[in-house]
Parts: C-alpha cells; structure tokens; sequence
C-alpha cells in the first residue's frame, strides 16, 4: 500500500520572535510562572506550528496575548476569567469542533492546566515565541513516490499484439478467449436473431422493436444484416436519449435545486437536451467533455458550449443565504471534483479532501490544485441571443433596473411616513408588553436588551392593504406618478430571452443578493473581500481568479498556503499548461487547460474509463467492475489488456462513442446466447465474470416505463423540450415539503412520452421510477442497483398507469386481430416480446383471455420476467 | 471472499444467486420450494386476515441478520419532532433566563453570533412553568404534563447539538449524520445491518404527520448511496397502507387471482430456460411476498381489533390526540409483527410556523398545540408496551433536527438552534431517570459532554447489537459508517 513517506520533506522553519506588543500589558503576570512552566510547552508543541505571527492559520496567532484576544476567523480564542466560553479551551477539550490540535490530543492534565490558566485571567510572559511551521503541512510537502505510477491504471495504455486464438477474428473475442481457455471455460453459442435483434433495440435505444421493424428485420437475409441494424439504431434519435441518460447518472443531473427551497431551475432541460444531442451526433467524447468543464473558455463560444458548462453546476445547491454561509463554495466545488473525480477520470479524489488519499496516490495538496483549476468559477444567467445582442440586452436591462430602482425608493420615501405609524399601531395590537416597552423608550434609553428587541420588531412590514387605504389624495396622486414611469420603464424592457444556465468565470465574493439573501442576522459572518471588485469579470484588465487556498483538514476557516492550479500528480506525464489565457481576457482559462489535460491522449484515466463505462452498460458489469474507481480498493479489471487496447483504439478513432459501439456489437461475445447452462463452466465461474455467456439485465427504471408505452403503443416519441409531470397521487405529493415545482399532469397521452422527459425533482423522486432502483440524484452514479422487491410487484401489479397501459396494449391488439383469440395471443406475444408464444405459452394466454379478458394477458405480459430484462 | 464481493458485487444485485439459494434453504430445494409456493397455493391466502399467516416463515423477504454481539433491543420507534423543539420550554430548565431576562446573550458572553431569520432578540425566560417530577426529581415544564410521569424510565441528553441551522441540512443531519443530501437514513442502515424480523411487512416503515411530510422531505429516510431496497416504505394511516398495495377497484378478487397464477406458470417456465439464475426466482418470489403484503400490511394497521381502554391510552377519543395517538398504536402493532425500525413524524407541512414545532411567529401557541398533540400518545406508549413487555427490547429515541434559541424572535418566538437541544431515550434496558450531558447556562450550547449526531448514531446501533466501527458499507473506495469517523456510543446509556 502507498504510504506518505512521513517526514521526508517537512519544511522546518525555526524564527526566533520577540512576543509583540507585551509592553503594552499592565503589570507582568502575577502568575506567569503558570504560563512559563504550563502552558508555553504546550503552546509550543502543540498551537505555534500553525498558530504564529508568521503562519497564522485561520488568521489566527496564537504566539501573543493580543493574537489570542483579537482571535482569528473564529472569532476570539481566549476569553480571560472565562474557559468555558474561550475557543481555546473549548476546542482543546474537545467540547467543540474542530478538536484540537491536530494529532495527539492533550492529556487531560493539560487540558485542566489551560482551563486554570485561562480562568485565572490568561497571563503572558515575555518570553520569545519559537515557532515551528510545518507538521501539519507534511501532507503539504509531501509527493508522489514515482513507484506510485506502476500502478496499472497509472500507466498510459498501450495496445499489446492481440492473443494468438484461431477460434475467433474479432479483436475482443481473441482476449476473452484467452482468457476463457487459460480457465477452462467454453464460449456460450449464439443467440437466435429475435433475440439479437431485441437486444440490439434495448440497449441502444431502450425500446423495443415493433412488429414492422422486427419483420424488416427478419427479411433482411443478406450478409451484413446485423451491421445495418447497427448503423440504423445508431442513426436513431431514439439513441441518443437512451445513452444521453447514462450521461445524465454521471451529471447528477436533476431539474431543481434540492434541500428545503428546492427551486425550480427552469432551464436544465437544456443542458438534458444538449446531452442527448451530443450524443446523436457522436460529438467525439473528448470534445464533449471539454465543453462541459470549459464550454466558456473556448476559441469558439456558442450557445451549446455555454450549456455544456450546466454540467459543472448540476449537482444540488442550497441558492439561498450562500453569503452567510461561504463553505458551501466548499461543498459545490467538492461536488464537480467528486463528479469529475469519480465521473470522468474512475479516481475517488474527494476522498483527499481533508487528508492525503488513504489508498490511492493522490495527494490532498492534488485536490486543492485542482479545486484552484477550478475556484474561479461562478454560476449565472445567460440570455440566448447572439453575443452582441447578448451583451446589448444585458446592459439595456441593468440601465432599467438601475432607473426602476431610483422610481421605487421614492416610491419608499412616499410611503414610509404611513409606514412608520401603521407599524406603530400593529405592534400595539400584536406584541407583549416588554417588547411594547421596549418600542417606546426612546431609543438613546433603551437597554442594549431592549434595543435588539425594538430593532426585531421594528423591522416588520404591514400589509399592502392597509399602506394603499391610508395614503392621503396627494401622496396617492404622487405615488401614481411614479408607478407610470415604472410602468414606462418596463415597457421599455426588451423581452426577455431563454435564460441558459451556466458557469463562468467571476468572483464568488461579489455574488449579488438574491431572494432570501437581504436577510441577515450576522453582517460580520459575510465574505469580506479584500478589494473592490465585480461578480462578473469588467474593465480592460485581464481576469484574475480570486485566492484559492490549501483547506487544513478541509476545513474551510483554516486556509493554508494559497495554491497555484494543477493535476493529479501521478496521472499527469509531460508539462500540460495550467492555466490557457484566453484573448479576450474575461476568463483564466484554468478550467480549459484542466479539460485539456483530462482529454490528452497522455492521460491514463479518461479513456479507460469512458470505454469501460461503454462496456458496462453493454455487457451489463465492467471490465473493471467499480466504473468510478480504478484505484486500488476498486476492482481491479477483469481483462486488462482488453481495457487498454479498446481505450488506445478509442483515441485512435478520434474519440467516437459511436464507433466503440458497432466495435463492441459486432464481436461475437454481445451475440452470444444468454439462456445457456455449461455445468463445467458454472463450476468454474458462477458469476460469469469472464464473459462465457451473455448476462441478462433488468432494465433500468425509465426504460421499464417507456418499454411497457411502446409496447402499448401509447408512446410519443417526440424529442427534447420542458419536461413533463406525469400525475402522482396527491397523498404522495403530501409527503414531500411544500416549496418544490411539481405541475401534476393527469395521466394521459400528454405525459406518456419518454421517462428521460419526466421532470426530476430532488426532494421528490417519481415513485415509479424510485422503486425500480432510480438512484440517487444528488451525487455522481457509479452504476445502478439492480434490487428484485415486492413493491416493483406491486406497482407492476395494481399501479393505475401500468393497468391502463395494458388495457390500451389490449385494445390495439383488438384492433389488429378482432375476432381470433389465437392471433390475438400471437400478435400480444410478438408485440411485447419480439417472439411468437410456444405452444404451451399460446394455450395458457388462451385459456387466461378465454375465460377473462384479453386486458388480463396483456397485464401479465407486462409482469412477465422475460419483459423486464435485456437478454 | 474476493475483493468484488466485498466492494459492490453483492451491492449491486440483492439477490447474487448465492446468497439466494442460501436464503431459501439451499441449492435447487430452493428454487423447488418457490415453485412450489406457486402451484399450491401462497396465492390462496386471504387479504386481510392477518395473525399467523402473516408471521410464518417466507423465502422471500430480506432475511434476519445476526447482529455482532448480544442486543439490548431488538426494534426501534423514532420520534422525530420536525421542525424544532425549544429544549429551554421543555425538558431543559434554565432560571437564568428569568434572572437575566430582556438582556442581550450577546453581551453576556461577548460573542456575536446569527440567527437563521432577521435579528438577534434578548434573552427571553419560558412561559411555561417547570416543576420536578418523578423519584429522580426531574424538571418538565407544564407542556407534558403525561410525559412528566414518566421521567424515571426516560434518561434526557440535554447536549445534542447539530451544524447546521437550517431545517433541511439539519434534518439530514440528525437521520443520516450528513448535511449534504445523498446518505442513507439510520432505519436504512439497521435494515442493512440487521434485515428483516418480519416475513410480510418491510423491516423499515415510516408514518407521517397527518398535516403532511416532514421538512426535508423523502430523503429523511431516503437509502442514499445504498440499494433502494433498505430505504424506509411509507405507511400511510389510512385508507391503503402502501402506495399500490391493493388492486384498484374494478378488480375482482378472482380476476386478480386468475392474473397471478397464470404469471407464476408463465415465470416458472421461463425460469427453467435459465438454471442457475437467481434473480428470476426472486423474482417470482418477489410477487408472493406482494401478495403477503397485501393480506398483511392492512391488519397491521387496523385498530378495530384494540380495546376501548387502549384506544384511550393513545387518545383516540380526542380530536386533538387522536392523529399522533393513532401513529403510536400503529407503532406498537408494527413492532409487534416485527417490523424493525418505525420511524414516525410529528409535524409536518402545510404551515410550516404553526403545523411544525418551527416557532418563530408564536412559541405559546405553537408549543402548546403540539406538545398537545404528542404527549398523551408518547406516554400511552410506553405505558402501553411496558404493560406488553416490550418495552425492554424496543428503543424509544426522540428529538427534532435542533432546538431553539434562547433569545426572543420580537418578544413571541424563537430561532432555530443547532447549538444544543433535548434528546430522550427510553426502553431497550436504559437507565431511566439520569441526564446525560448539560448546555450552558441559557442553553444556548452544549457545555458538558456535547453528543452529536454520530455519537446519537452510534448509541442507536449498540443498543440493537451492532458494533458502529464494523457496520460498514462500501462506497465510492470508501468503507462508510453511519458513526463517520467521530462518533462513540453514549457510555451512560449504553452502560
């Protein structure tokens, strides 16, 4: 296991100081001894390493008495006489969090020796301070052992000579061979062509073939018949929705914000729709990953490339009160490295968040470096409208908001004399007499406790009403005045375009209020930038990214160095800039050199595991198994040189998903018979991991619906837009919290188009869609659970949409055969399962119609096992 | 055991064929014995009779799990009050308050601090009146008069203290120890680590407040990064307990019948075209154990069958009790038929100020409305499963997602505090009487003995035999824990 080498490297930086401003101290301390004897081997050992005049972690210097009193970004460390209530203490024993120090705790005579010291008045001596920087910035000094890059998913991939097997001509099928020979496994035969071809439609388009396709299909005798389908799936828009939705699992992709306002984010569909359109048009994948991290920064900015960037900010976001609470920046940007980390590159690098990887060799010096590529990042609104005309309508709507707000506040002044009385004479009727006392003692003899009380109550509004019903004739007349010339003004506005939702870069500390944000109880709480500055990029001067700092223990009030952008270490060959200035200076182009390093044909990562991601959802489990995690505790890949001779053919073929998928279709491996039984073979390998069969795979959660649709012929089929909101009983509604968009649509062709459509909601899944194993929305999907539960059975079996759906399956059968039981079970058959019934299948379906309903076999059908799964 | 399985292979398919087959008895039998439920008769079972045909052995549900040592209790019911109870009002008594009334914390302690809405208020006493209670002499203020009476079998943390004061990352908090969204829910972990008692109903089985969900909504007992499979199945308390569970009308009981036994012939012979695939199987057992469900899941909430006088106990004849009273007897009946881990909500949304414990606007008449609501029932509770015998292998945990300031919001209510609150335990063989832990002299923050959300967590899993540094699962190359890297059992509850 890869170890930091402990030491190796610590920066020793010894200072000698003059303790400042002691002078300043009224008498020595009367028991300074206890300081000098106690308490300064402790602050020695244990505080001045981080806590000095130099280093002053937290901005908080520990190595004076002045230091401790001004206290750093938490506020005060010490409170003289008081040690319950100084931080010092309270963190030293661990009564609050962060416990300190860092390491070994204190021994609780220690802990004791602090408390008295503090309690009797928390006295100095003159002594000089000697400061040792650096034990905790070990895991800052440390690096990479260049051991660490033996590791195969370091290595850049190569393709090795493929293995010398007579029995097969398709690359793939040469390594699984070897591999099944070397084990004593026999290739399963294959399929028969139904079942190839439902296998084909399934998992290129998650649907399923209709009866004309299947025909054309079946008629199509000429050789090369399976590549054609291949290319016609392919060509499919169909396609892109269903392989766009397995992007969309990486994204975290959802349609509102989360936690308790749960905002609607109107226009995340397009970020949806660009994923599915990327995807039809085989945008090579590298290009598709660039313009996700960086589709802002490129030479050749389009309105395509700005939505791309929706992906680094589709994780769930608070969007309220964010200035009173600056870690949650923390929190987002721990979001993209977790995504990209886990998502792009298989590397759990947020797992170095707080310490240096404790298996793999990825440094926490790396994650900070590569929170950095990222820091300047800010999330906005952008109109779609050509540039110029994007800027034009930017600037004519801030010249009316700016003009509009002059109108208001003397709208304000009009009213606030009303105000001001009408107020009065509500917190006459509705509060207590203390805070009544409070209000009416004038404000220079309030008590310090009555003048919060007052200002609370003083700052409450009253209705609307009441303010229009007092106002005088005069200051009516006034008022209106102003209203027309807001009215004006908002004629005025030009029409607001489709806002995109994207990311760019600014300056977070400039982020202007919104809704929710004027609120504030702690003024001081707020980020204080250091300058003046705009939230977006202004002026001539070129961009600069605002500080981004090394987090101790990841906590975000103990800044360490300030970091410069860059990589993971161990994956990163040759010098790939850092930062790619961009002409037009708006922008650092960090985040453009970082997807440029993660798209490079010299790094190790990418490619692998894009082709695996491939892989897994072809073949239903990954060469390596843990998509997201190539690392040491992930599995390691079951057919190694195959990864690497699909990721180096990938890059060679320019990075085309599609091209990897007729690669993989046309081996004889994905058309190998799935119901096949080798005693021999089970006994060796049960779980199927090398491959000698085709494994069966449920389908996933949308795909049940829009398969059981499509069968019924209910579906629409039309393609991107506003999402839909297919109806959920209200008892269920009732159960999510009450802010949250969720436009309940009665069930009914409207809402029977695809399940990619189907609105996302964080605080509220779809309840079908939950049961059939949709995974959490709210993070990264390394591949989804596959559960088999009663509650699937029971949605399956009594839901209103599924037993509707199979009345409508069994009207179109009706349709087509009126009058036959037996053409009726046929076509029902043929239909839902790309197959005509056995005989013993025809006679049960038979019997079921003949003394039910056609309605019941159709219902069944939709139950039946065969019907969920991919085989 | 290899690396895969360890790491998410046995994650990813619930029912790996393996452990299928060890579930049901072994080998082909196994596969025999669901066939055999098919043809003769585990459809035959009658909707709504419930008893012992809802207890008997059944291959399909999750299956108990041994915990790693002895357990102290073998079922849990979570009280979770949403939307925050002021501990200071309640459980917590601070005369200070009164000395040093309409003065400013601030000053006191020379600290600013925020508050989640507008202005900080001066300090503001309680209006409601304290008086000592029980053998152990413990203070309960006058909103629990039933609950008082049973102060010697409850033993209070006054120190629980969370990080964030908002509703939602706070609830998140308190039920999966994460603020952010996306980690499993205690219940979901108990499930995971101990499966399930019961045959017929879900291990982990959640009830709201009949005003709605809770803040936070379904992620409050939502499976995370876990199988959907662990996450809590709501019930509701009336009409049908379980979304789906019952066909819809239209339906005769003999269609429905004819439907499913020709689906098990149909399955059944699909599934012998595949030996040696366990997922099918489970998947015809998946249809008996919905069926079970059916005939069971109604019984387990249906009253008709208790007595006038334990009705009464829960406050059924009350209007104002009856809706929580109703929650906690349904309670009782779950734990009863084995259902590992209720969780039930009180308060839920609409209002959030006055239909959640969330005071801002009017802390007497909040308090009081919902203090009215759930003390009769809490205490028919635990008399009730005392009076069972059960009350020493369930746990009873209550607590909100924080408590409430000690200052006044305009002179009427108070703000969120995640500084500290009042937690309760009960049942599960715990000392009663003892206060665990003390916030500081207003109850503004946890002082001795602070208890976090892990630590609460770890407590939890120890009374039920789980050891919180081994219950682990795998995620993203991480061996999660619901304790995270800090949290300790409570020594004096787990004593």
């Amino acid at each position: 296991m890869w170890r930091t080498p402990s030491g190796s490297k610590r920066v020793t930086l010894v200072a000698i100081l003059a303790a400042a401003g002691l002078q300043s101290l009224p008498a020595q301390a009367q028991n300074s001894d206890s300081f000098t004897n106690d308490i300064r081997p402790i602050m020695e050992r244990t505080c001045w390493n981080c806590h000095s005049a130099q280093v002053k972690s937290s901005g908080l210097d520990l190595s004076s008495r002045e230091g401790a009193l001004a206290g750093g970004s938490r506020g005060p460390a010490i409170v003289p006489g008081r040690a319950e209530d100084s931080r010092l203490y309270r963190q030293l024993a661990g009564l609050e969090g962060p416990a300190m120090p860092l390491g070994v705790p204190l021994t609780a005579a220690e802990i004791e020796s602090v408390r008295n010291w503090i309690n009797d008045g928390a006295h100095w001596d003159a002594g000089p301070t000697t400061v040792i920087a650096g034990d905790q910035f070990s895991a800052f000094a440390t690096d990479v052992p260049a051991s660490a890059r033996q590791y195969w998913a370091f290595q850049l991939p190569q393709q090795k000579p493929l293995p010398d097997v007579a029995a097969f001509e398709h690359p793939i099928d040469k390594f699984l061979q070897q591999t099944r020979e070397a084990k004593g496994l026999t290739a399963a035969p294959p399929a028969d062509r139904l079942t190839l071809l439902r296998r084909a439609f399934l998992d290129l388009t998650g649907l399923p073939p209709t009866p004309e396709e299947t025909q054309q299909f079946v008629d199509d005798t000429a050789p090369g018949a399976w590549e054609r389908l291949i290319d016609r799936l392919l060509a499919s828009p169909h396609y892109g929705e269903r392989w766009g939705r397995h992007w969309l699992d990486v994204a975290r992709y959802a349609d509102s914000d989360g936690y308790e306002q749960d905002v609607d984010r109107a226009n995340a569909w397009r970020y949806r729709d660009y994923v599915v359109d990327s995807f039809n048009h085989d945008k090579p994948h590298n290009q598709f990953i660039i313009e996700q991290i960086a589709g802002d920064e490129l030479d050749e900015t389009t309105h395509e490339t700005r939505i791309a960037t929706g992906f680094l900010r589709a994780g769930p976001r608070v969007n309220f009160r964010e200035k009173d609470n600056p870690e949650r920046r923390y929190e987002y940007l721990d979001d993209v490295i977790a995504t990209v980390g886990r998502g792009v590159l298989g590397m759990t690098v947020h797992c170095a968040r707080c310490h240096d990887h404790k298996f793999d060799p990825i440094l926490q010096k790396d994650y900070y470096a590569l929170a950095t590529s990222l820091f300047g990042y800010v999330e906005t609104l952008y109109p779609m409208l050509p540039e110029d005309q994007a800027a034009t309508y930017l600037s004519a709507t801030a010249d009316i908001d700016a003009r509009k707000a002059v109108l208001q506040n003397q709208i304000r002044e009009i009213e606030e004399p009303y105000h001001q009385v009408l107020k009065l004479e509500r917190i006459e009727q509705e509060f207590p007499a203390e805070v009544l006392q409070a209000v009416r003692t004038p404000q220079d003899q309030r008590s310090s406790g009555q003048k919060l009380l007052a200002d609370q109550v003083l700052s409450i509004g009253v209705p609307r009403e009441q303010l229009d019903a007092a106002l005088s004739e005069l200051d009516v007349t006034r008022r209106q005045v102003l209203l027309d010339g807001i009215k004006q003004l908002e004629q005025q506005r030009p029409p607001q375009p489709p806002m995109i939702e994207i990311v760019t870069d600014g300056d977070y500390r400039y982020t202007p209020d919104r809704a929710g944000d004027e609120v504030l109880g702690c003024p001081e709480c707020r980020i204080k930038p250091d300058k003046p500055g705009s939230f977006l990029h202004e002026g001539s001067q070129p961009y600069t990214v605002p500080p981004s700092n090394f987090l101790i223990r990841g906590d975000p009030f103990s800044p360490g160095p300030e970091m410069a952008p860059a990589f993971l270490t161990v994956a990163t060959y040759g010098n790939p800039p850092i930062e790619i200035r961009r002409a037009n200076g708006r922008t650092s182009g960090r985040r453009l050199a970082l997807a440029q390093w993660l798209t490079s044909n010299q790094n190790p990562l990418t490619a692998r595991v894009w082709v695996n991601r491939l892989w897994h959802h072809h073949f239903g489990v990954g060469i390596v198994a843990t998509l997201d995690n190539f690392g040491r505790v992930g599995d390691q890949p079951t057919h190694p040189e195959l990864l690497d001779w699909l990721a180096v053919e990938f890059q060679q073929q320019g990075w085309s998903t599609k091209q990897m998928h007729r690669l993989i279709m046309t081996s004889a491996a994905y058309q190998m018979a799935s119901a096949y039984d080798d005693e021999n073979n089970l006994a060796k390998d049960l779980e199927n991991h090398l491959l000698w069969r085709y494994r069966p795979q449920r389908l996933e959660a949308e795909a049940v619906r829009d398969v059981i649709m499509a069968t019924s012929g209910g579906i629409d089929l039309s393609s991107g837009g506003e999402p839909i909101f297919p109806y959920i009983p209200q008892e269920i509604l009732n159960t999510a919290q009450a802010y949250g968009r969720w436009d309940n649509q009665v069930d009914g062709p409207e809402v029977w188009r695809r399940s990619l459509y189907v609105y996302r909601r964080r605080t509220l899944s779809f309840p079908f869609f939950e049961t059939f194993d949709l995974p959490d929305q709210n993070i990264t999907t390394a591949s989804r659970n596959t559960s088999t539960v009663a509650p699937q059975a029971l949605t399956l079996l009594n839901n209103p949409f599924v037993l509707g759906q199979a009345e409508l399956f069994a009207r179109r059968v009706q349709e087509r055969a009126p009058y036959d039981i037996a053409q009726q079970v046929d076509l029902a058959y043929r239909t839902a399962l790309t197959r005509p019934p056995s005989a013993a299948e025809a006679e049960i379906g038979r019997q079921l119609v003949e003394s039910g309903s056609l309605a019941d076999l159709t219902h069944v059908i939709f139950n039946l096992s065969e019907f969920l799964y991919r085989r | 055991m290899s690396q895969a399985s360890k790491c998410g292979k046995k994650e990813k398919t619930i029912w790996s064929r393996r452990e299928f087959l060890m579930q049901s008895g072994g080998g082909i039998a196994g596969i025999a014995l669901a066939s055999l439920l098919a043809r003769d008769g585990v459809f035959a079972i009658e909707p709504g009779l419930g008893g012992a045909q809802c207890s008997t052995s059944f291959p399909g549900a999750f299956q108990p799990k041994s915990p790693h040592f002895a357990p102290r209790a073998t079922n849990v019911i979570s009280l979770f009050m949403s939307g925050g109870v002021s501990q200071v009002d309640t459980f917590d008594y601070k005369p200070a308050l009164t000395k040093y009334a309409g003065q400013s914390m601030e000053d006191l302690l020379g600290a600013k601090f925020a508050v989640r809405q507008g202005m900080p208020g001066p300090l503001m006493p309680s209006p409601f009146k304290f008086q000592q209670h029980g053998a152990s002499g413990m203070q309960v203020s006058e909103l629990f008069p039933h609950l008082a009476r049973h102060v010697d079998e409850m033993a209070f943390i006054k120190s629980l203290y969370g990080t964030s004061n908002d509703h939602i990352q706070a609830t998140y908090e308190m039920q999966t120890g994460q603020i952010r969204m996306g980690f499993p829910s205690v219940g979901c972990w108990i499930t995971y680590g101990l499966g399930s008692e019961s045959s017929s109903l879900p291990a982990f089985v959640v009830m709201n407040d009949h005003r709605g969900g809770p803040l936070g909504g379904p992620n409050d007992w939502g499976s995370g990064f876990m199988p959907a499979s662990y996450q809590g199945t709501l019930f509701r308390s009336s009409g049908d307990p379980i979304v789906d569970l019952e066909s819809p009308s239209g339906m005769s009981a003999q269609q429905q019948r004819a439907r499913l036994e020709t689906l098990a012939r149909l399955n059944q012979m699909d599934m012998e075209k595949y030996p040696g695939n366990s997922e099918l199987a489970a998947r015809i057992s998946s249809y008996e154990l919905a069926y079970r469900m059916q005939g069971c899941a109604p019984e387990a909430i249906d009253l008709s069958s208790e007595t006038d006088a334990t009705k009464k106990l829960y406050g059924l004849d009350n209007a104002v009790t009856e809706p929580f009273g109703k929650q906690c007897l349904m309670a009782r009946r779950l734990v009863e038929r084995g259902v590992r881990f209720v969780q039930l909500f009180m308060g839920g949304v609409g209002v959030q100020n006055t239909d959640t414990w969330d005071a801002h606007a009017d802390l007497v008449e909040n308090h009081r409305l919902h203090a009215a609501e759930s003390d009769l029932p809490i205490a028919g509770l635990l008399t009730d499963l005392k009076a069972r015998g059960l009350l020493d292998s369930t746990l009873i945990v209550w607590h909100g997602e924080f408590g409430r300031m000690p200052i006044s919001q305009r002179g009427v209510g108070r703000d969120h505090n995640p500084g500290t609150q009042t937690a309760w335990m009960a049942g599960a063989g715990i000392q009663g009487g003892q206060v665990i832990g003390s916030s500081d002299e207003f109850g503004y923050k946890a002082l001795e003995q602070p208890v976090s959300a892990h630590d609460l967590h770890a407590t939890i899993l120890h009374l039920l035999g789980l050891d919180h540094e081994k219950l682990t699962y795998r995620y993203s190359g991480r061996d999660y824990r619901l304790s995270d890297i800090e949290g300790k059992p409570i020594p004096q509850i787990i004593a």
